[in-house]
């Protein structure tokens, strides 16, 4: 036990030493934030509109191109004993009808819904996935292997760009919207906003208030699946090497603090890739049915 | 009095003026997310809590209460993430 927080301890003291502040001189040439910076691969500008192909187009086609790929090659080869993709497949399967979009709308609801719903979830998984897959686009540095000027390797994904949630979620926003409307005419729907039991001149700020919340999904939604992945890619990267390049230490200090965050990194990416990846995914889908049942069904 | 001493001060409160602001950018990324964890991190521990209590009060409600779990979990998780990204903006983008 003493053993142990001694090793601990060490990489500690070592930094606390004068030797080790003195050389703390932050290097500035560093600059994290380039990680997700996006470079125009391919340059198109129409009028004021930059539709560059960049980084960010690359994975989302990529995620979107990956994804009707492995669906539509599983489904061509189904057989009746099926084998462990197969059975993955069909278990992702049942938990979107069932869990996901039954669970929350009526029957009807969840049969016109459950191809919009399904797939949200398996784009934002794979997308998701993808990200944590050391991919050669970093076209900012290159590597020279035999003469040949390869990109650098780098963590990105297309969810860890506001504008892909944020699109995925305005989809679903004018969606429940038009889906509430059309279930009960619009004066009707924009009353049953307001809670069931709140009645007389309590409603009108009640309303108010409600409709701002509408107005926060918007935020929610999006933010969460972008930061989540964001925050995600930020600690692999600066667990996995960035903090040492970034405080710039003496050799003996460098190998004890990457020793130490490299050892995290690796916690980090397993629950990255274990749990929030498919979790967030999970999430997205789920409140897409939430706000897609809520608008049809009678009561708030 | 030498006038150049006034361009010497002048030069060093912009300089101090610089660092002053890079450490407010500091601190506000630092502070900002830090306590932003505090509330989601008892929010994420009193869920598991109240988890354990059901399942072990009805073992048998325990597949309904998983997945509602996770849904409150990511939720919660989430609030973490808002404070972070403020953070980032304030250190990066102002």
């Amino acid at each position: 036990m003493k053993l142990r927080l001694l090793a601990a301890l060490t990489p500690l003291v070592l930094l606390l030493t004068p030797a080790g502040a003195s050389a703390l001189q932050v290097n500035e040439n560093y600059r994290p934030q380039n990680e997700f910076k996006l470079e125009p691969w391919i340059s198109i500008h129409i009028g004021g509109l930059d539709l560059s192909i960049n980084k960010a187009v690359f994975y989302v086609i990529l995620a979107s191109a990956l994804t009707c790929a492995t669906m539509v090659w599983i489904a061509r080869r189904m057989q009746a004993r099926p084998n462990r993709v197969q059975v993955a497949v069909e278990s992702a399967f049942t938990l979107m009808r069932d869990n996901i979009t039954k669970g929350n709308m009526s029957d009807a609801m969840a049969r016109k819904w459950f191809p919009f719903v399904g797939a949200l979830f398996m784009f934002i998984w794979f997308s998701n996935m993808l990200g944590y897959l050391p991919l050669p686009t970093n076209t900012e540095h290159k590597v020279n292997i035999f003469g040949a000027h390869i990109p650098s390797l780098a963590l990105y994904a297309a969810t860890a760009n506001l504008s892909v949630p944020l699109a995925l979620t305005l989809v679903v926003w004018v969606s429940y919207h038009v889906e509430g409307v059309r279930a009960k005419g619009p004066v009707k729907y924009m009353k049953s906003w307001i809670p069931a039991g709140v009645e007389g001149p309590a409603a009108g700020p009640i309303f108010f208030i409600e409709a701002i919340s509408h107005f926060m999904r918007l935020i929610s939604l999006s933010v969460r699946l972008f930061a989540n992945i964001l925050a995600g890619h930020l600690l692999i990267l600066f667990m996995g090497g960035g903090l040492v390049v970034l405080l710039n230490l003496a050799v003996v200090g460098s190998v004890l603090l990457g020793l130490v965050t490299g050892t995290i990194a690796v916690l980090f990416f397993i629950l990255e890739v274990g749990l929030i990846a498919t979790l967030q995914a999970f999430i997205f889908a789920t409140l897409t049915a939430i706000y897609l049942g809520g608008a049809v069904a009678e009561s708030h | 009095m030498d006038l150049s001493v006034i361009n010497t001060l002048a030069a060093t409160v912009a300089e101090n003026e610089a660092i002053g602001r890079k450490a407010g950018k500091a601190i506000a990324l630092g502070v900002g997310a830090g306590l932003g964890t505090v509330g989601p991190g008892i929010g994420v521990g009193y869920i598991f809590g109240k988890v354990i209590e059901s399942v072990t009060r009805q073992p048998e409600m325990r597949d309904e209460i998983t997945s509602i779990q996770w849904l409150g979990f990511a939720l919660t998780e989430a609030i973490v993430f808002y404070a972070f990204i403020f953070g980032l903006i304030a250190f990066f983008l102002s």
